[in-house]
This record gives structure tokens, sequence and C-alpha cells, in this order.
């Protein structure tokens, strides 16, 4: 690895990045070095999104890059690999709210950085979230909501998940438009996040 | 109820970026700009926005503490309309919206494999509705001035000393459904891109700018869409 491809990816280089991806495998470079090299470009445009350099359409910009790898790189893997992600999450945006391109955004960052996303769409229901925990074993929820109405929705949710007796089999975290930890705390949620970019990290921590 | 259609809206690249959460134009990559530019044409090919406006203009017959009494036994509540509408003789109700089109093609862009085109779409929808609210006053403003009228700045649900739950009077008050809009049981409007207001109507009228209300929320601090001191925009 020299770096090369790392550098591309953090300045959201697409053409260069896409080049030397194929040139690296047509070289016989390990496809999972690649990846590795790619997943190290993340984390700089990661921290760039941290301190304000870049936005969140960079951010979007630079997962969209790395799927685009993903995608040349996957079929020089062994089939084992390329089905091996990180762990299952599940996501939806709670009952009463229909917001859902924050929601949307943090599906895509979680899929592209190796999660299996279930994603349940918009106003749902308790009920489902507490189905599909029983039907996946997913050890990770996600709660999305844009309104101050989702507060209790996200609330009425956790009380769900833990009155099916499966709270301690998972980790929930909140997020929307004006989450925070006091919303948290009311919520019962583990942890809350102000962007796509920290529900990746909740998420890596929790496996 | 006026009904107006396919109203013009100026859609700036600043006030796009804005609404991507993006505050300084200048650090922007070029290719970001490009991908906007490329939308802001398939607007326009693809006819995403259907802009209009419905408003209804009532008498206030009575102003309470926290109660605005209008004619037909109408009312809406919020200390803000109370207090800054104190001197208002008639109040106009507005539902703006535009359409559900860029809302489709968001959905098209997010639930294939083109987020970002979706997440730009979607501030460009935001920067739509912005300008369309401004278009709206302007309309209600000029046909008070006919009249011998000032106008206020717009109020809307979920303003602070507006609650959110009076998006239901309001829409007692605009039978929006003609032009397509109506409430989700939350109370949020379907299509999402559209905006409801109230607006007072007087000899004399109390106007502010948008940077002030944005000042008064306890987001002022951290939200990513607020206007700032240096918004050229800041008419309404």
């Amino acid at each position: 690895m020299n770096g090369e491809l790392t550098r591309a990816i953090a300045d959201l280089e697409e053409n260069e990045a896409l080049r030397l991806t194929r040139e690296k495998l047509d070289g016989g470079e390990e496809p999972q070095l690649v990846l590795e090299e790619s997943r190290k470009g993340m984390e700089i445009v990661g921290k760039r999104f941290s301190d304000g350099t870049y936005f969140l359409p960079e951010l979007i910009f630079s997962a969209e890059i790395l799927k685009e790898i993903t995608e040349i790189v996957k079929p020089k893997l062994t089939k084992e690999i390329q089905s091996e992600r990180l762990g299952k999450c599940i996501i939806g945006t709670v009952a009463g709210d229909i917001h859902d391109i924050g929601k949307d955004i943090v599906v895509f960052m979680l899929d592209v950085n190796g999660f299996e996303v279930h994603d349940l769409g918009v106003d749902v229901p308790p009920q489902k979230f507490v189905d599909k925990i029983t039907e996946t074993n997913a050890p990770i929820v996600g709660l999305s909501g844009f309104l101050t109405l989702a507060f209790d929705s996200m609330k009425e949710t956790v009380d769900a998940i833990k009155a099916a007796g499966l709270r301690d089999k998972v980790k929930i975290m909140i997020g929307g438009g004006q989450i925070n930890e006091e919303i948290r705390k009311y919520a019962g949620a583990d942890a809350y996040g102000q962007d796509a970019m920290t529900a990746v990290s909740l998420a890596k921590t929790w496996l | 109820m006026t009904i107006v259609r396919d109203i013009h809206l100026s859609l700036e690249k600043k006030q796009i970026l804005r609404r991507e959460g993006i505050r300084q134009q200048s650090s922007v990559r070029p290719e970001i700009i490009t991908l906007i530019d490329e939308l802001l044409v398939s607007i326009g090919d693809e006819h995403l926005l259907e802009s209009v406006c419905a408003y209804e203009i009532y008498p206030v017959s009575r102003i309470d503490h926290n109660q605005l009494s209008l004619a037909g036994n109408k009312v809406l509540h919020g200390p803000i309309l109370t207090s800054a509408l104190s001197d208002a003789g008639e109040l106009a109700v507005a539902v703006c919206t535009i359409g559900t089109g860029l809302e489709k093609k968001v959905a098209e862009y997010l639930g294939g494999s083109e987020p970002l085109r979706g997440l730009l779409l979607d501030g460009i929808g935001s920067a739509a509705v912005d300008s369309l609210a401004q278009e709206a006053c302007k309309l209600i403003t000029d046909a008070a001035l006919l009249r011998g009228y000032q106008t206020s700045s717009p109020f809307s649900p979920g303003m602070p000393g507006f609650p959110i739950t009076e998006q239901w009077q309001l829409f007692r008050l605009v039978p929006a459904e003609e032009i397509g809009v109506s409430l989700a049981a939350s109370g949020m409007m379907v299509p999402r891109k559209s905006v409801s207001m109230a607006i007072g109507l007087g000899q004399q009228a109390t106007a502010w700018k948008r940077r002030d209300t944005c000042a008064s929320c306890n987001l002022s601090n951290t939200c990513l869409y607020r206007w700032e001191v240096n918004n050229k925009h800041t008419k309404s």
C-alpha cells in the first residue's frame, strides 16, 4: 500500500480512485488490501466531516466512491468474504413521523461501511421494530425522527422493546433534527447521533 | 379562497447550499456544484416543481391573551400571534406547496444507487419552498397594499410562540386539499415540501427578518439551516 488510493478517496477524486483500484487489482494486489486502503481514505473523510472541512454532500460522495470501489473489488473476493458483513442493524423512522431523508442517508452509510441493514421505512409502529429484532436477532436498532412529536414515539418504541424482553439484547441509537442528551434519556436509548457518521461510529463501537 | 399557480421561484445557489447545511460556498467541491447545476436543469426538463399557493383572508374579531378570534367563529392560538398582531384588522392564512414531483424523484434517487443526487435534490426542494413562501408573502402584501393595508412578517406553526398543534386549526381556515396538501396524523404536511403561514394585515404591521426568527429559536446556535446576519436574502 502506498497510500495513493487512500489520498484519492480522502480528496474525493472519484475517477482517480477508480483508476487506481483497477490498476492495483490488475497488478495483482490483494483485493482485501485495496479495501483496507479505501477504508483508511474513508476514515480521513470522516475526520474532515467532523472538523467541518467537509459537509454532508461530500460525505455521501465519498461513500458513493467507496461503493463503486467495492463493486469493482467484489468479483475478486472469495464468496465467503463477499457475503461477510460486520453486523446487523434495524433502522426506521418512528410512528407518526414520515421524514425519510436522514434515515435513508444513515442506511446508506451503514450499508457502505459493511453492515447488513434492515430498513423498516417511515411511520413504523413499535411492534414492527420488536418483530424485526425477534426475526433477525440484530443487536443494533436505530430510531429516526425529525418532529418533536417523534420523541414520544421513540420512548414508546424503546418501552415496547423492553416489554418484549429484548432490551438487553440490543443497543438503541436515536437520531434526527433536534435530538440531544436530554431526549436520549427521555426515550431510554443508549446513545444519540447528530449525523450519519456518528451512527456508523456508534454501530462499530457496539459490535 | 384565492389560489395562485405556477409561481416563479428563485433558486439561488447560496440558498440551495444553505439548505444542504453548507455555509461556505467557496469550500464546496466543484463536483457538487456541477451536480447541483445538472439537477436544476432536470427540474425544468422534468417539470418537478408545481408551485401553488392558496390563501384566505379573515377579519380579526378579537384578540385575547393567547387566542386570535376570526370571523366565522374561527380561532388560532399562540402567544406570538396575539402579541405581534395586536394591531391587525385582518389575518391572511396561506398554504403553499411545490407538489409531489420533486419528492418522488428524491425517493427514486435515494432508493436507487444515487443518494448524493437525492440529498442535493431534496435541498433544492427546500430552497424552492423557502422561495415560494417569500413569493406568497409578496402576493398577499401586494393585494393588501391596494386596500391600504400593511402586512406583518409570516408566522408558521412550529415557530416559537405558535404551537405546531395549531396546524390543524390553520388547515380549517384554508381548504388546502384543493391544492393537494393534507395533514398526516402527526400534523405534518403532505407533500412535505409545503409551508403554511399566517400574516397580519392592518394600518400598521410589524415586520422582521428571517434571521430574527432564527435568533429567537432555541436551536439558533446549532441549526444547520439558520439564516444569518451575512445572509443577503432576509426580506421576510
